[in-house]
């Protein structure tokens, strides 16, 4: 009796001992964090969290922050399991593509032949919705400018929708001469400017 | 008189513009979701709309993915609750802006073009701190 119960005392210590670990290593998991994690160019951008305890800004792949402002150490399986579900319903990334004129409405024979290829990637996307937006250079006034953009985007759109392409929802804007791609003063000749641009999301 | 009447039209024209043009549209949904603008409450499905102040709900072993005008893109894990308080976006006018909340549950955020033409312009507020988000992709969760 007497041998026995120093054994059982061990066991039972080394069992606590073993629930307190359990119950430290579960209260070290993060409830709450932000993770920067490479974008879908591969390009890695930075995250800024500011909170009680500060300001603290993320910039390398992986590297994770409390949302208090203090740093944090988060590992990998614990990413995957908190995100797992999360990262998985994220919708496919959204594509623009660039349709450049030759003169007025007329697209440039390259910028045509891109037309099917963009039914084409609306078409693999759920409800897909679109936007149609016409550019010009800065020759002109604005009122002409703001038709002439309004005019293209217009064109492109009809265009998409004689190669079958079927919409959730298509937006048409004209942003005149007031976004320009390639910025120029007032009054120039611009063929990198006269374009219509199309989103795809 | 006519400078009135023109006034007023200007007004409702705003206020139908803000009301009723979407910001982004469902593109995704598993499990139970939903979006509640004003005081209408839907269940989300792949194309519903989504507005500038909609609420975003998802329930237990749920998800729902969005995308929005300007190509961000953020999808939700179970139990979230994300609201869109500002989104401007009329790159034209130089009116950028995008604010939300994530008041609790979890998102994937892929930042767009409102944040390329105006850094400072995004933000996404926690109940215990604010992130601001730079050209990027990040994951956020909040348990309360």
């Amino acid at each position: 009796m007497k041998t026995l119960l120093p054994h059982r005392n061990a066991i039972a210590l080394s069992y606590c001992a073993f629930l307190l670990l359990v119950l430290l290593l579960g209260g070290c998991a993060p409830k709450s964090y932000v993770v920067l994690i490479p974008s879908p160019d591969g390009s890695v951008g930075e995250v800024v969290v500011i909170g009680q305890k500060g300001e603290q800004v993320l910039t390398k792949a992986g590297q994770a922050g409390a949302l208090d402002g203090s740093a944090l150490q988060v590992e990998d399986k614990q990413i995957k399991q908190d995100f797992g579900d999360t990262m998985a319903a994220l919708p496919k990334i959204p594509v623009r593509f660039l349709l450049y004129f030759k003169t007025g409405t007329t697209l440039t024979a390259e910028s045509e032949s891109l037309i099917p290829k963009i039914v084409a990637d609306a078409q693999t996307r759920p409800a897909v919705d679109i936007s149609v937006i016409g550019h010009t250079d800065t020759l002109y006034t604005d009122p002409y400018n703001n038709q002439l953009a309004l005019k293209r985007a217009t064109k492109v759109s009809e265009l998409l929708t004689q190669k079958g392409l079927k919409a959730n929802s298509i937006t048409i804007e004209s942003h005149g001469k007031r976004n320009l791609l390639v910025p120029t003063p007032d009054n120039t000749w611009e063929p990198r400017n006269r374009r219509v641009e199309v989103s795809i999301r | 008189m006519l400078r009135i009447v023109l006034m007023v039209y200007v007004f409702l024209a705003g206020q139908v513009m803000a009301n009723e043009l979407p910001i982004g549209y469902v593109k995704s949904v598993t499990g139970e979701a939903s979006i509640t603008t004003g005081e209408q409450k839907i269940k989300a499905e792949v194309g519903s709309p989504i507005h500038q102040g909609s609420v975003l709900q998802t329930g237990k072993k749920s998800s729902m993915g969005v995308t929005f005008k300007d190509e961000t893109v953020i999808s939700f894990g179970a139990d979230t609750l994300f609201t869109v308080d500002e989104y401007l976006y009329s790159p034209a006018q130089g009116k950028l802006k995008f604010s939300s909340k994530l008041a609790k549950g979890s998102l994937n955020y892929v930042s767009g073009v409102i944040e390329k033409l105006k850094p400072d312009a995004v933000s996404v507020g926690t109940p215990s701190g604010i992130i601001g988000v730079r050209g990027t992709q990040f994951l956020l969760k909040v348990e309360e």
